[in-house]
């Protein structure tokens, strides 16, 4: 009797375990591309409009190199553009945050730029920097780094000026205060940026290759569209979200080690 | 009765009086280890501080009190170097003439909120001024260390400051005041989040470690038996603008065992000092109701 109820009572304990945080999405994803198979199935919709997820999975299959060439070819524009734009977002945050000067000058213009469509940007990116695998990571470096910057001053602005005193009277220069200080304070801020920064910098490598590439994510999905191949279209679809879930994933793996704090002040 | 009063009150007052003005003659031999004399303070169209005379020789522990809003917490921020008071002041540092900016980094400051940094655990907090100093990362933790028990948190060194009580908070920032070794401490209102038994534990532990390390501590509260139980000299602040009303010197003899608070000496200073502070605390009542 006890023994059943011990037993009843550990379930859910073990389902929410480790291994279930990671199993439970994978069974829910699973779940749902039976559910989408079995709709388009008796609903009979066409391929053109949604192929069944089995075909999609048998198109990445049939060329399993191209798309994996793909994704690391647009992984590395991204993780490039979205690492030197977050270190050039933190940096701009301290100069602005150091001297108001600079600050009241140039971050208008660094919102201005931002409402310079990136599209609009891309082709100028690609007439200067060629064809190459840099130009995009310029791409995904420019619509990354604003969040980064917002972000952290964001924090910066929220440290206790009685904190700031106190490590003044310890005789603190500002360069100890901000590492001491400023910089840890504003890491819940900034990883909230850097998960945003993750996917945009992804949409700035895709779109980068659009203005001309021969590898890459984007250019599957080009390649698929001219040629009116819609599971092709979907399979660089579904290979797109793995990336971006997996850089979101990487970031937010990072965050709960990192900021194991919390927002606590 | 009221006659034993007034004539201790006398006696205590002409002590005061004696004392100070020897410090001044014996300049040489025991000149104070900071001075102020006119300091005033205006924030905006507040004046938090008028006039304001103090003066503490090296080894003393001086006890502060007044009313809430009186400016208590701005004098130890002049003292600390962080605010600097209204020009025509005069601020000696050893007998040497000082802005109040150069007092940072020469004072072990204790805010009145723990300010613990929650990325940092018990020992990292502890010894975040020896790391602005300089000192190596492993030597502080060392010294820090070895000063665990001695601050009742043997055993909590990895803890953070979330998982900590008020009480053991406040301890870590005692412990960083201390470790920041400087000649003066000021100490603003470090037992006021703790519960009365605390408290008593925690006044008798300073007047230990207060002996054994021979600093001169600067002590704000807002409780008279603390003030008395502690000082060597207990000050007390007008209403705003504040300046010192009484100066009272604590003839009571050291070490101070816990029951010195029932002695009809104690008892009898008690009364002296919450009257003045009554007055002033009224005065500011009133002020604030126009
Ligand atoms: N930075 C500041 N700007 C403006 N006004 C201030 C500032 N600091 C203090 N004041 C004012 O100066 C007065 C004295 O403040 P202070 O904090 O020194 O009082 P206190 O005696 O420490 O009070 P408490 O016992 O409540 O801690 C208050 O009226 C306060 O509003
Ligand atoms: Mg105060």
């Amino acid at each position: 009797m006890s023994g059943t109820a011990t037993l009843a009572a550990n379930l859910p304990v073990v389902s929410t375990g480790r291994i279930g945080v990671v199993l439970r999405p994978v069974l829910w994803l699973l779940l749902a591309l039976v559910v989408v198979e079995a709709v388009v199935v008796v609903f009979g919709i066409r391929t053109y409009y949604l192929p069944r997820p089995s075909v999609i999975a048998s198109t990445i299959m049939a060329t399993p190199g191209a798309y994996l060439a793909g994704l690391w070819r647009t992984f590395l524009e991204t993780a490039l553009g979205f690492v030197a734009g977050s270190m050039f977002g933190v940096v701009m945050a301290v100069v602005f945050h150091r001297w108001q000067t600079l600050r009241e000058l140039f971050f208008p213009l660094f919102i201005v730029s931002q409402t310079i469509p990136v599209i609009a940007f891309g082709a100028v990116v690609v007439l200067w920097f060629g064809n190459t695998l840099f130009a995009k990571a310029v791409i995904s470096f420019y619509i990354s780094f604003l969040p980064v910057t917002v972000n952290t001053m964001l924090g910066f602005s929220a440290v206790d000026p009685r904190q700031v005193q106190l490590m003044r009277s310890f005789g603190a220069s500002d360069a100890q205060i901000l590492r001491r200080l400023y910089l840890p304070a504003a890491l819940p801020q900034l990883f909230v940026a850097l998960k945003l920064a993750s996917s945009l910098a992804l949409v700035g490598a895709i779109v980068g290759e659009w203005f001309g590439d021969t590898t890459g994510l984007g250019v599957l999905l080009l390649q698929a569209m001219y040629n009116e191949n819609v599971a092709g279209i979907w399979a660089t679809i579904v290979v797109s979200a793995c990336l971006g879930m997996g850089l979101y994933g990487a970031v937010s793996y990072a965050e709960r080690r990192i900021v194991f704090w919390g927002g606590e002040q | 009765m009221t006659l034993v009063d007034r004539d201790f009150q006398g006696a205590a007052g002409d002590a005061g009086t004696k004392d100070l003005a020897s410090v001044q003659d014996t300049a040489g031999a025991e000149r104070p280890l900071i001075e102020l004399r006119q300091v005033s303070k205006t924030f905006g169209t507040v004046k938090a501080l008028q006039d304001l005379e103090v003066s503490i020789r090296p080894g003393e522990l001086v006890t502060v009190v007044g009313p809430s809003g009186c400016g208590k917490s701005t004098l130890f921020n002049i003292l600390a170097g962080l605010e600097e008071p209204d020009p025509g002041n005069i601020l000696r540092l050893k007998g040497v003439s000082s802005a109040a900016s150069d007092l940072l980094g020469k004072v072990s400051f204790m805010p009145q909120r723990d300010l613990l940094l929650p990325w940092r655990n018990v020992i990292d907090n502890a010894i975040l001024a020896l790391e602005i100093e300089g000192m190596p990362r492993a030597e502080a933790r060392k010294l820090a260390m070895d000063m665990l028990p001695e601050f009742g948190l043997a055993g909590f060194e990895a803890q953070y400051p979330n998982q900590l009580s008020g009480g053991m908070r406040q301890r870590v920032a005692l412990m960083r005041t201390f470790l920041f070794k400087r000649d003066l401490m000021l100490l603003d209102e470090p037992f006021g989040a703790l519960d009365a038994l605390t408290r008593t534990m925690m006044q008798r532990w300073l007047l230990d470690v207060w002996q054994k390390h021979k600093r001169t501590v600067l002590f704000i509260t807002h409780d008279v038996d603390e003030a008395i139980f502690l000082g060597d000299r207990v000050l007390v602040m007008t209403a705003r603008p504040g300046r010192i009303k009484l100066e009272q010197v604590v003839e009571l003899p050291r070490p101070r065992k816990a029951n010195i608070v029932t002695s009809l000496e104690f008892i009898s200073l008690k009364k002296t000092l919450l009257e003045a502070i009554e007055e002033e605390s009224m005065k500011s009542f009133q002020v604030a109701g126009h």
